[in-house]
């Protein structure tokens, strides 16, 4: 009995240290708390949302503007916006004193009138007491209204009937290669391929598919369509269903060849030509590879999906145009839309043409653009008949929101499109769109 | 002693019904793909002793009477193209009722369900809405323990989607569905059921899920119970809760065990299930 109660002494006097340790322990985060806000000086803030979430108004853009000031000081100065064209021609200000108090949150409210359809840059100021800050935006004013006024030459389908008739009468010369020594994500059989296109020229590229016991299976084809001077790897994946297939065209990665161009000249070689402009070949590149998952059994013809970024993105637009046998495309802000009103939207790729245009005697930014509008994304969008979906970006300086709705807009022959904005993005998309894409392509190849 | 026992036996179609429609593991209302099968052969076990009156007033069976119910059924799936879908099932039942100086013992095919669903739509290719048309087959004529020996259509709404939730793979389906037995006074019955699961590991072989569903029927005949009047057991309700886990062993098989029981009811027997099936992905 005494041993039993000596035991419950112990213990008493444990659960007392015990309790008596939390509180000290409490008491000194506490302290060391207070000590660092203390410390702290706090800091000025802003946080801008649009009444949108895609920021597509339709005759007045809304925007909320918090200014959080967690400072000991009160914040008196000016909130203002500077609208302006993609061209940077200055539309409208407005400007508005403000106070916020300490340790407050000030909340704002612009109310911008813009009722002519188009994508409009809109600079928000702040100028306080501690902070200055400017947040760049774009919003946008009924987009789906926006239309080119620059119309496809009179013989574009022929330009493209000849350069596909010339595409047919080159031997595909097809070979795939087992590369047991490559590894990529999955489950997967990596092979080199290798095809001949227009100018007799070898591209290569790479396939992986799933290991399956099922020998009769035949895969849904994801076809990866490549960035400007992007060398694409082997891809890989998890997806048991779809073969991957990624292409170097002409000039690039290990389809480099005779087109041996420096970076920046790879956009402009034989511009001046419309028949030996690069990228004729690097459609016909893309062509060709439609041509090669044809003559493959163990791929699933009527399942192919495009889909790239950037200039992928144009070639996936521009390939599901001139081949049916595509039967999706997924393009991420594609470039070249509506060419002729790049000027003044954008650097790149311009400001290259232009260098060469100064260097070549009798070249005119006129001539080229005669030779741009047949690989005008636009004017290819407007040939697509599959399901297409288009990612852009607000802030994107490359392939700007207005041209790539233009191209957008112009899709009149497919009765599925659909487009995905990002508000907060430049030249790219995020994982919601690769998801969205995903679930797309699955639901309409039934790969449930 | 003999109405009783009649009463309770036809009380106890209710259960019947409840174990012929327990099985939820393969997740219905997502689009199937074209050319797949689908087969999951189940077995269930259903025990009773105890039930709801018509004035929702629990009381156990008379003389100690005991209800146990075996149910195997053989549900499949063949996906037609991307927009339709074949089903059928096909359940047997063993049921015993067993009390104080009364043994009954019952078994056979029930009603063969065979259906098309139609993909109609989806939102963002998250969510999905399928309509269900289901025809019923009595497989045994004059044996009111198995059913109720008519043929009857029934049409289901389902509305199924997949999410995250707590950092977790999840997936949820709604149905209801509304089903017509013909022949003199067939009751009209609203069956519904929802589905809330958990995918537990990154490679998708384990999972768990809640379901809540219940039966409300109706007939044009005699509302209120009375134990002579046999047919009015066709109106009826219960509510019941179930929980299933799941594991896949390979893409083409899994196995899923499921425990369930009665919430609340009318005119039904108020029971507890256990079952176990298999899902078995052929092509």
């Amino acid at each position: 009995m005494a041993k039993r109660l000596n035991i419950l002494k112990q213990l008493i006097c444990l659960a007392a240290i015990i309790a008596t340790m939390q509180p000290l322990g409490a008491a000194a985060q506490d302290a060391k708390g207070k000590k660092a806000a203390a410390e702290d000086p706090g800091s000025v803030s802003t946080i801008l949302t649009p009444a949108d979430k895609d920021a597509r108004f339709d005759d007045k853009a809304v925007y909320e503007f918090d200014v959080k000031n967690t400072t000991d000081n009160e914040q008196v100065g000016k909130i203002s916006y500077l609208v302006s064209t993609e061209t940077d021609k200055n539309l409208k200000a407005d400007s508005q004193m403000i106070k916020v108090p300490k340790k407050s949150t000030g909340k704002f409210r612009w109310t911008i009138p813009q009722d002519k359809p188009g994508y409009y840059k809109v600079a928000f100021m702040v100028n306080v007491t501690d902070y200055d800050d400017t947040i760049r935006k774009v919003f946008g004013i009924k987009p789906e209204l926006l239309t080119s006024t620059h119309n496809k030459p009179a013989d574009y389908h022929d330009y493209w009937k000849a350069a596909k008739d010339e595409l047919a009468k080159i031997p595909p010369n097809f070979k795939v290669t087992k590369m047991p020594k490559i590894t990529t994500t999955g489950n997967r059989y990596t092979y080199a391929i290798e095809m001949q296109s227009i100018g007799n020229m070898t591209i290569r590229g790479w396939m992986t598919l799933p290991k399956t016991v099922d020998k009769g299976k035949k895969f849904a084809v994801l076809l990866g369509l490549p960035g400007y001077q992007v060398n694409l790897t082997p891809m890989g994946g998890m997806d048991e269903d779809l073969a991957i297939i990624t292409l170097n065209v002409r000039g690039q990665g290990n389809s480099r060849g005779p087109v041996n161009t420096r970076r920046d000249e790879f956009i402009f070689y034989h511009i001046e030509d419309k028949d030996k402009y690069v990228m004729r070949g690097v459609i016909m590149d893309c062509v060709r590879c439609i041509d090669f998952i044809c003559a493959q059994k163990e791929l699933n013809h009527d399942k192919i999906l495009v889909s790239g970024g950037s200039m992928g993105g144009f070639l996936a637009i521009a390939t599901a145009a001139l081949d049916k046998r595509v039967a999706l495309c997924s393009s991420q802000n594609p470039i070249l839309c509506d060419v002729r009103s790049l000027p003044g939207e954008v650097d790149w790729p311009l400001n290259d043409i232009n260098r060469y245009v100064a260097i070549q005697p009798g070249l005119t930014l006129d001539k080229v653009f005669n030779t741009l509008d047949y690989f005008d994304t636009k004017n290819f969008a407007s040939e697509i008949t599959c399901p297409i979906l288009l990612g852009i970006g607000l802030l994107d300086p490359i392939a700007p929101p207005p041209n790539e709705y233009m191209a957008f807009n112009s899709i009149t022959t497919s009765k599925n499109k659909r487009i995905m904005v990002f508000k907060d993005l430049g030249h790219e998309v995020n994982t919601a769109y690769k998801d969205l894409e995903g679930r797309w392509m699955r639901d309409h190849f039934a790969l449930f | 002693m003999k109405f009783t026992t009649t009463w309770l036996k036809y009380l106890l179609v209710t259960a019947v019904l409840f174990i012929a429609s327990l099985n939820n593991s393969y997740a219905g209302g997502f689009p199937v793909r074209p050319g797949s099968l689908l087969l999951s052969p189940s077995v269930s076990y259903f025990f009773a002793n105890k039930g709801w009156d018509s004035l929702r007033r629990k009381n156990p069976f008379s003389n100690n009477g005991q209800f146990t119910s075996i149910s195997n059924s053989l549900y499949m799936e063949y996906g037609i193209s991307k927009r339709f879908t074949f089903l059928a099932s096909l359940p047997y039942v063993i049921n015993n009722y067993v009390a104080d100086n009364y043994t009954s013992k019952s078994q056979g095919a029930t009603d063969l369900e065979t259906g098309i669903r139609y993909y109609l739509a989806n939102i963002n290719y998250t969510y999905y809405f399928t309509i269900q048309g289901t025809f019923i087959t009595p497989l045994y004529q004059n044996n009111p323990s198995l059913g109720y020996g008519e043929k009857g259509a029934e049409l289901k709404f389902s509305f199924a989607g997949s999410a995250h939730f707590l950092g977790k793979n999840c997936y949820f389906t709604a149905e209801n569905g509304v089903r017509q037995y013909f022949g003199d006074g067939g009751p009209i019955q609203d069956r519904y059921n929802a589905t809330f699961g958990l995918t537990l590991d990154r490679r998708f072989h384990q999972q768990m899920s809640v379901s809540i569903g219940g039966f409300y029927s109706t007939s044009s005949l005699n509302k209120g119970f009375d134990p002579k009047k046999l047919v009015s057991n066709k109106n009826f309700a219960f509510n019941q809760a179930s929980i299933t886990y799941g594991y896949s062993f390979t893409r083409r098989f899994s196995t899923f065990i499921s425990a369930g029981t009665f919430i609340n009811g009318r005119n039904t027997g108020d029971g507890s299930s256990a079952s176990l099936s298999f899902v078995i992905r052929p092509f």
